[in-house]
């Protein structure tokens, strides 16, 4: 079959289909579609897939086309369309040419374009098999469907992609035989439907299908069910909706910048392990050493981790300080190390931090905690019953800090006041009677 | 001693910030720890720029979403770590044959499969480099600090959209995830650079792929511009028609290698700190680097004569600058954090008679001690 003029086909273009193959109708009726609409060529990006289908690409002269991976199809568009209606003018029209094996492959595709309501047109030839690889069977194979591959006649029911593209709030979806009259129509008005827009048109593979299956124009009639619907009412096309709610948003401003107005004496690199329970604000403590670091000219680097749920179970910070550029940012040897839980000392035994402590190694401990193997010096506080459990990693740091002076006090307070406001005063009350306690219990003789 | 007003970034996040400075105008991301802070500032910060930052249902679509944006104009980037790289393969290699700029920002966590999501390794390096059927280069590029997070993503823009291709920023989770003290004034960057686009003269058509020489870069029209154009996956002529193995088709797949050759010598950036009469060269990338500037340190002051060498721009393999850093010297070192060597066995090669000896860890970052005991 020979294309006719067309403002959109390339002029006496051979097609390159078999015998038979409902692909030339497909064609046709997409080029009458376009000259119905009237579109403007440099308006239209054909993004083809993978399958015979796929090559109609190379007879379309004027519009763009985009012939990409198996199943992807869908995807690219959703890009292409994306950047054109939002980044735009919003004038390009995609249309999605597939077959049924790029659809399954590219589901995950056609539905999320679905969901999104993005504006694709999605044009699915559904020949109820692989043709171009050898007539495998595929999930849009009818029951008893027999192909190289089902040779005994198919076994699984077929995939409807209509009712799945609905079920995910489709509004353009459409049923047709390729050979249907008014399958032009049909097209015209899916591309121009502003959103996505899904059409399955039923073909007869002539190499594969018709040779072994009693198969012809009025059983593929009786699988039009989405035919003669009215539109329901317009979702919002996602370009559009992005747009008006999420595009030129302001962001907010959150000034975090941190003025250097203080001076640390520390020379040198203190390396400080945090370990306590997820939600007790232990990544909060040493994000808060870093920040009131910073402002007295250190340089500060902070790790953390946690379990995967992120929710529960032991959470941890590494902090360095130092005077110098941090280079190397790993705790081999802790200076010191707080753990103000069971589920924080669970993880510093588990990873190995509480076996590299040496001997100037403090390690500051909620004095409830069983006893624990440590290389460090240990020093037990009643950090939680003192402190409560949430202020317990910041307040330890904190008062061991009054007594090193590694931060400015000012820095300290004025991190404080910055973050808690007026619960400040309670960091302030931890810390009195933190300190004390820690001083009388800190070794003669272990460097701060 | 550090001035001024500071602020606390993560790798990842500057990352992000190196994205907006290079003046890109979509995102498309899918979480993956490590990866997931260069997406989450992203969609803070993309749409106040007038910019898209999209949420994709998995890796394969978050790609193909930017490439399709790409192909009507837009520069575009998306960030994973493995298990989502192996995902974009597809369509990185999609990119690559359509030449359509794309940046992607690999933060590398512990493998093979689901691996550690938040254990650090530096084992993909050959993984996301030699992912093409045809083994064709992907320009990569390592950031070893949040500083160089920022600099490298504007390079790493300035190079998709120049030679229009697929370029890695490869980052690891300590890079990716650690926050740091950040001042911005010391901040360097490349300027922003857009392909070059197509305008006829005379009225020629526009050819999709169209070059004289092999190393040229095709002129850009968008997929919805007033020029046509034919965009395939498949062998193709200049024009974008399919073909098989025809002449200008061949010279199509050589042109894709020959235009990245060509800017080798303009991508290479090996950093070096020298040292008179050094004897011992090492070489590392990512989080090893800060760690061999530690050694490095530790070794000079304890009399050693120690040149390192940064590479930043790990492919194309900076093979003039490498072999330069290597003169003079008998020993070199290679850091990273892989099992078996993965650059040195890119590398080796250019160093014929010298010693080579790889410093390597698995699951537990590189320390300084182990870099020192090398140093003889």
């Amino acid at each position: 079959m020979v294309g006719t003029e067309s403002k959109y086909l390339k002029e006496n273009a051979s097609f390159p289909f078999c015998k038979g193959c409902g692909h030339h109708h497909y064609v046709n009726y997409l080029d009458e579609a376009l000259t119905k609409l009237n579109l403007d060529p440099e308006h239209v990006c054909i993004v083809s897939d993978i399958g015979c289908i796929g090559i109609l690409d190379s007879l379309f002269s004027t519009p763009h086309t985009f012939h990409t991976t198996h199943g992807r199809s869908t995807a690219f568009a959703t890009g292409i369309e994306l950047a054109d209606g939002i980044l735009n003018d919003s004038k390009l029209k995609s249309i999605v040419v597939i077959g049924d094996g790029g659809s399954t492959i590219g589901l995950l595709h056609i539905v999320n374009a679905a969901m999104m309501n993005i504006d694709v047109t999605v044009l699915v030839a559904n020949n109820f098999l692989y043709g171009m690889t050898g007539g495998q069977h595929s999930h849009f194979s009818p029951l008893d469907f027999v192909t190289p591959t089902t040779p005994a006649g198919n076994i699984v029911p077929p995939l409807d992609i209509c009712s799945i593209v609905k079920s995910c709030g489709a509004q353009f979806v459409k049923q047709a035989v390729v050979t249907d009259k008014n399958l032009s129509s049909i097209v015209a008005e899916a591309i121009r439907y502003p959103g996505f827009a899904l059409v399955e048109i039923f073909e007869l593979c002539t190499e594969w299908a018709t040779p072994f299956n009693k198969i012809d124009g009025k059983m593929l009639s009786s699988k039009v069910q989405f035919a003669e619907e009215d539109l329901p009412a317009l979702r919002k096309e996602f370009s559009e909706l992005y747009k008006e709610k999420i595009l030129s948003v302001p962001l907010k401003k959150s000034d975090d910048g941190i003025e250097q107005k203080y001076s640390s004496p520390l020379r040198g690199t203190k390396r400080i392990v945090f370990a306590g329970t997820a939600g007790e604000k232990v990544q909060l403590a040493s994000y808060l050493t870093m920040r009131a670091a910073i402002g007295s000219k250190l340089h500060a680097t902070q790790k953390n981790d946690n379990p995967v749920t992120q929710g529960s179970g032991f959470s941890l910070s590494e902090v360095c300080l130092s005077s110098e550029e941090i280079l190397y940012t790993g705790i081999d040897v802790p200076d010191v190390v707080i753990i103000a839980s069971a589920d924080g000392l669970k993880e510093v035994r588990a990873n190995g931090i509480l076996q590299r402590c040496r001997k100037n190694s403090l390690v500051l401990a909620e004095q409830t905690l069983p006893e624990f193997e440590c290389g460090g010096t240990v020093l037990r506080l009643a950090l939680r019953s003192l402190c409560t459990g949430s202020r317990a990693s910041l307040s330890a740091f904190a008062a061991f800090n009054e007594i090193t002076g590694w931060i400015p006090r000012e820095a300290m307070n004025e991190t404080f006041e910055q973050k808690f406001k007026e619960k400040s005063a309670l960091y302030e009350k931890d810390i009195a009677s933190l300190k004390p306690a820690l001083a009388a219990l800190l070794p003669k003789g272990v460097p701060v | 001693m550090i001035q001024n007003r500071m602020v606390i970034r993560t790798g990842n996040q500057m990352i992000a910030e190196g994205a907006l400075q290079a003046g890109c105008q979509f995102f498309a991301g899918y979480p993956i720890t490590p990866a997931s802070g260069i997406y989450k500032a992203m969609i803070e910060q993309l749409p106040s720029k007038n910019g898209v930052a999209i949420s994709a249902p998995d890796e394969i679509s978050a790609l193909a979403y930017c490439v399709g944006a790409s192909a009507r104009g837009a520069k575009t980037m998306t960030a994973t770590s493995g298990p989502g790289w192996a995902l974009m393969i597809e369509t990185v290699q999609y990119a690559l044959m359509t030449e359509l700029p794309v940046v992607i920002a690999m933060v590398q966590r512990l493998g093979p499969s689901t691996g550690g999501a938040t254990q650090n390794a530096q084992g993909d390096i050959l993984f996301t480099e030699f992912c093409t059927s045809g083994g064709y280069t992907i320009p990569m590029f390592a950031p070893s600090t949040p500083q160089e997070c920022f600099e490298v993503t504007t390079i790493a823009f300035k190079w998709a959209e120049l030679l229009r291709t697929p370029v890695v920023i490869l980052s690891d989770k300590e890079v990716g995830m650690m926050a740091e003290d950040v001042n911005y004034a010391l901040l360097n960057s490349a300027p922003p650079w857009y392909r070059k686009e197509f305008s006829s003269k005379n009225g020629e058509p526009h050819i999709t792929y169209n070059f004289k020489n092999g190393g040229d870069i095709p002129f850009f029209a968008p997929v919805g511009g007033k020029d046509k154009v034919t965009m395939t996956g498949s062998a193709h002529n200049k024009q974008g028609a399919l073909q098989k193995n025809s002449p200008e088709t061949l010279e199509v797949l050589r042109h894709l290698q020959q235009k990245i050759d060509v800017h080798k010598e303009e991508m290479a950036i090996v950093r070096l700190d020298e040292q008179e009469k050094a004897d011992t060269l090492i070489i590392s990338f990512g989080i090893t680097h800060r760690t061999a500037r530690e050694a490095v340190k530790r070794a000079r002051s304890s009399g050693k004569r120690v040149r390192l060498a940064n590479v930043i721009s790990l492919f194309p393999i900076p093979s003039k600058q490498l072999i330069e850093a290597a003169s003079n010297v008998k020993r070199i070192i290679v850091a990273e954090e892989n099992m078996t060597g993965q650059y040195r066995s890119v590398i080796r090669h250019l160093f014929d008679g010298k010693e080579i000896i790889g410093v390597n860890a698995v699951g537990t970052m590189i320390s300084p001690e182990m870099i020192l005991s090398e140093i003889l």
